[in-house]
This record gives C-alpha cells, sequence and structure tokens, in this order.
C-alpha cells in the first residue's frame, strides 16, 4: 500500500511538473513578444508620451517578475497586458506628435511677429525726443530688456523644436509668448487676438 | 475709437501688426506725439505707409495706418 502511494505521488508530482513547463514556454514568447514591440516604439513615445510608456514598462516587469516566481499563468496574462498597452502606444504618440506640432505651428506664426513689431517699436522709441504719456524710462528700459530675452528664448526655443523636443520648444514658446504680451501692453501696443487667454 | 490702437481690415488673429484709424483733427504729427510721445517722428509712420500716403499733410479719417 505504501508502494502504492509512493508511485502515485511521483506520478503526480511528474504530471505537475509536465504542465508547468507547458506553460512556461507560451510565458516565455509573450513576454519576449510584448518586449520586442516595446524596444521597437519605445524612443519615439518617449519623446511624447513617456508615462504610457512607464505604464507599458511596468506591466513588462509585472509579467518577467511572476515569471522569475514560476506563476507562468499570471506572467502570460501579464505580458498580454503589457502587449496590449505597447500596441497603443504608437496611435498614441503620433496623436500626441500632432497634437503639439499644430500648437507649435500655431506659436511659430505668432511669436515672431510679435517679437518683430516689439523690436520695431523699440527702436522708434529709442529716437524719440520724449516718450508717450503712460511710459516711463523705467517701463521703456524694462521693455527693452524684456525684448532681448524673449528673442534669446525664441531662438532656444526654435533649437528644441529642430532638435526634437517639441514639449521643451512649446514650454520656452508660452514664456515667451507671455512676457511679450506684457512689453506689448506696456508700450502701448494692440496684443495680437491669438496671444490673449 | 481713438483710444485703442485698432486691428487693419483682414488682419488675422496672429497678426501682430499696429494700426491706427485716423479720427477727425488729427495729423502724422498728433499721431506720432500719441505713439512715440515725439510729433517730429510723424516722418516715421509716413514712411511705413508710402502705399497709401502720397503726401504726410494728406490724410483722411478713418484712413488705417500702420504705426511701426
Amino acid at each position: 500500500m505504501k508502494k502504492i502511494l509512493s508511485i502515485a505521488t511521483v506520478l503526480l508530482f511528474a504530471i505537475s511538473l509536465g504542465a508547468c513547463s507547458q506553460a512556461k514556454g507560451p510565458a516565455e514568447a509573450a513576454i519576449k513578444a510584448a518586449e520586442d514591440a516595446l524596444n521597437a516604439g519605445k524612443a519615439e513615445a518617449m519623446k511624447y508620451i513617456p508615462d504610457q510608456v512607464k505604464a507599458a514598462e511596468d506591466a513588462l516587469k509585472a509579467a518577467k517578475d511572476a515569471f522569475a516566481k514560476g506563476d507562468y499563468a499570471a506572467a502570460t496574462t501579464a505580458a498580454t497586458n503589457a502587449s496590449a498597452k505597447v500596441k497603443d502606444l504608437a496611435a498614441a504618440a503620433a496623436a500626441k506628435k500632432a497634437e503639439l506640432t499644430k500648437a507649435w505651428d500655431e506659436q511659430s506664426k505668432l511669436l515672431p511677429d510679435m517679437i518683430a513689431s516689439i523690436k520695431s517699436r523699440v527702436d522708434v522709441l529709442s529716437k524719440s525726443k520724449k516718450l508717450p504719456a503712460n511710459l516711463s524710462k523705467e517701463q521703456f528700459e524694462g521693455a527693452k530688456k524684456g525684448l532681448a530675452e524673449i528673442d534669446k528664448t525664441w531662438g532656444e526655443a526654435s533649437s528644441a523644436f529642430k532638435g526634437g523636443g517639441m514639449a521643451d520648444a512649446l514650454a520656452k514658446a508660452k514664456s515667451v509668448k507671455q512676457k511679450a504680451v506684457e512689453i506689448m501692453t506696456t508700450l502701448g501696443m494692440k496684443v495680437p487676438e491669438a496671444a490673449k487667454g | 475709437m481713438a483710444d485703442e490702437p485698432v486691428q487693419g481690415k483682414g488682419e488675422d488673429a496672429s497678426d501682430a501688426t499696429q494700426w491706427h484709424e485716423v479720427q477727425k483733427g488729427e495729423t502724422l504729427s498728433k499721431i506720432a506725439e500719441r505713439y512715440y510721445g515725439d510729433p517730429g517722428l510723424y516722418n516715421t509712420i509716413f514712411e511705413a505707409n508710402r502705399d497709401r500716403l502720397k503726401d504726410p499733410n494728406l490724410i483722411r479719417i478713418g484712413q488705417k495706418l500702420r504705426i511701426p
């Protein structure tokens, strides 16, 4: 009787071991597929949707952790989840890129024009024997200094955009716009509608 | 109307060009004084509007002038 029990135990162990190794292969393949897909589009996606890339990486890590613990079923489920997240990355990155490009195009149309108008006004006021009412010498000096700043920052924003740093470029453009509006208001100039709000 | 600088006809929302609509009794000198503090700079406005002004002494009410 004791011998029969021992044989049954060994048989059960062998069966479970077989089942286990059968689940290991698909889990391994699912993780590899998710990892390969993530690596293929990660660099581009990181520029536009870093949070979503991190979520996909976390899902992949969960799959690897489950695999390391020998929980192949959980590893397969987590890898499938990671693959789904990775699959969405390309479309989400493309959508974000289009959105940022549109925002940049709008700023590129607006800001150089504002800077040129301010320069033109500052040039004329620099020749004036007396400043207009509501513009003190200090305010005018501040406007001149501000103009030099926005000119420099706009150059940096343009370089950032050309280098692929769209978010950085737009952040710089936003600060240029705010400052340009401030200077135009100080100089008694009309602020373009597109720069308001 | 003369209290605020105006936008030119057909100007889009991104256009930062500065305009002034001529009011009754205004001259280029008065407009220059208003925007620059110096009536002597009237010629700057005249030169910026050579496409629409033939003579700095001849401006019409309602005319829109670029203010550099």
